[in-house]
């Protein structure tokens, strides 16, 4: 049963892990998609 | 890393692996390409970041499609030795997870589209992604031998898609692209089916080589290859590219008709003599990715 909790943990903090850098990467993208729009006059 | 064998592996949290194995990212390669070619060679220029996010909304709609298409087909896949190992299947994830992140990742997808590019390109997208999943997994599919004909338009949809994100409307080069695609679908398919048409057979799926047997689909392929190969000559006939263009498809598709020829007049029934199969199914990759680099390159190089 610690084993089994050990894994759920694990692929829990790496699956936050990943969500974070996926997170962090859309707000990165929406900042330069502004830039990009407002410097077309769109 | 523990290696205890779990008695119910679906209780466990998904491995973040396996949702990247639901996108099928091998299938998603070619898409992203032909729609990165058809945003290229559009007259516009995006921004790089607006043209960045429009490909990688393509790229999240095919995997949407590839996760929507493994959560409807989860049964069909337990049949086949190619697709058993897929996570759902293999019992690694939750069915519901699996549609969670295809509609979620379509959704996104869809949104960001709309918002990066524009919005015809954004229903564009919308409408392949439903096109994939109603029209061809659930209805066509598992019904009729003809799913792979009509059902190639969804992945037809990219490079017309990555023209419109640039442009904002539809034109004559871009509708080439998708006709080319579509008409490329059921050779390449049918090759593989043929070699593999055990498997489908056992998981009931009515490819042509099944229903029709195998010689009717060598036929097919043939029948199929030639009016792909005027739509890929169609570009440079119709003066929308340069000879160079016209010089390679030409060529491209001329080898690719001798491939298919092979296969129309072999007579092995057995997966492991069907060699001409084989050999067309890895030109018919080979040959969507030269055409579309070559349509690049005479569009962007100083002949």
């Amino acid at each position: 049963m610690k084993v089994e909790d050990e894994i759920i943990r694990k692929r829990q903090r790496e699956r936050a892990r990943i969500m974070a850098w996926l997170l962090g990467g859309f707000v990165v993208l929406l900042f330069f998609i502004t830039i990009a729009k407002t410097g077309m006059n769109w | 890393m523990p290696t205890l064998e779990l008695t119910n592996p679906a209780a466990l949290p998904a491995d973040w692996r396996d949702f990247v194995a639901l996108t099928k990212p091998r299938v998603m390669s070619l898409v992203v390409f032909t729609g990165l070619c058809g945003l290229l060679v559009a007259p516009v220029q995006l921004p790089p970041v607006l043209g960045f996010t429009a490909i990688l909304c393509i790229a999240l709609a095919a995997g949407a499609c590839g996760a929507l298409n493994q959560w409807y087909e989860v049964e069909v896949d337990g049949k086949m030795q190619r697709t058993a190992k897929r996570p759902l299947p293999a019992g690694r994830m939750e069915r519901q997870s699996a549609l969670h992140f295809g509609v979620g990742l379509g959704g996104f997808s869809v949104l960001l589209m709309g918002l990066a590019a524009n919005w015809l390109a954004a229903t564009l997208l919308a409408v392949s992604i439903l096109f994939y999943v109603i029209v061809y997994t659930v209805w066509l599919k598992p019904r009729t031998a003809q799913n792979i004909v009509i059902g190639g338009a969804a992945g037809a949809f990219p490079p017309l898609i990555g023209w419109v994100a640039a442009t904002g409307h539809v034109a004559t080069l871009p509708l080439l692209l998708f006709a080319i695609i579509f008409l490329w679908t059921p050779p390449h398919f049918w090759a593989l089916s043929l070699f593999v048409r055990s498997d489908y057979a056992a998981a009931g799926i009515p490819m042509l080589p099944v229903v029709a047997g195998v010689q009717s689909t060598r036929r097919h392929i043939l029948l199929y290859s030639l009016p792909m190969a005027a739509a890929a000559v169609a570009p440079w006939v119709l003066g929308l590219t340069g000879p160079i263009y016209g010089a390679c498809a030409a060529l491209l598709s001329f080898v690719f008709l001798v491939l298919a020829a092979r296969v129309a007049t072999n007579r092995a029934t057995e997966p492991s003599a069907m060699d001409a199969e084989k050999h067309l199914f890895a030109y018919s990759v080979f040959y969507l990715f030269a055409l579309f680099t070559v349509l690049v390159a005479d569009r962007f190089l100083p002949w």
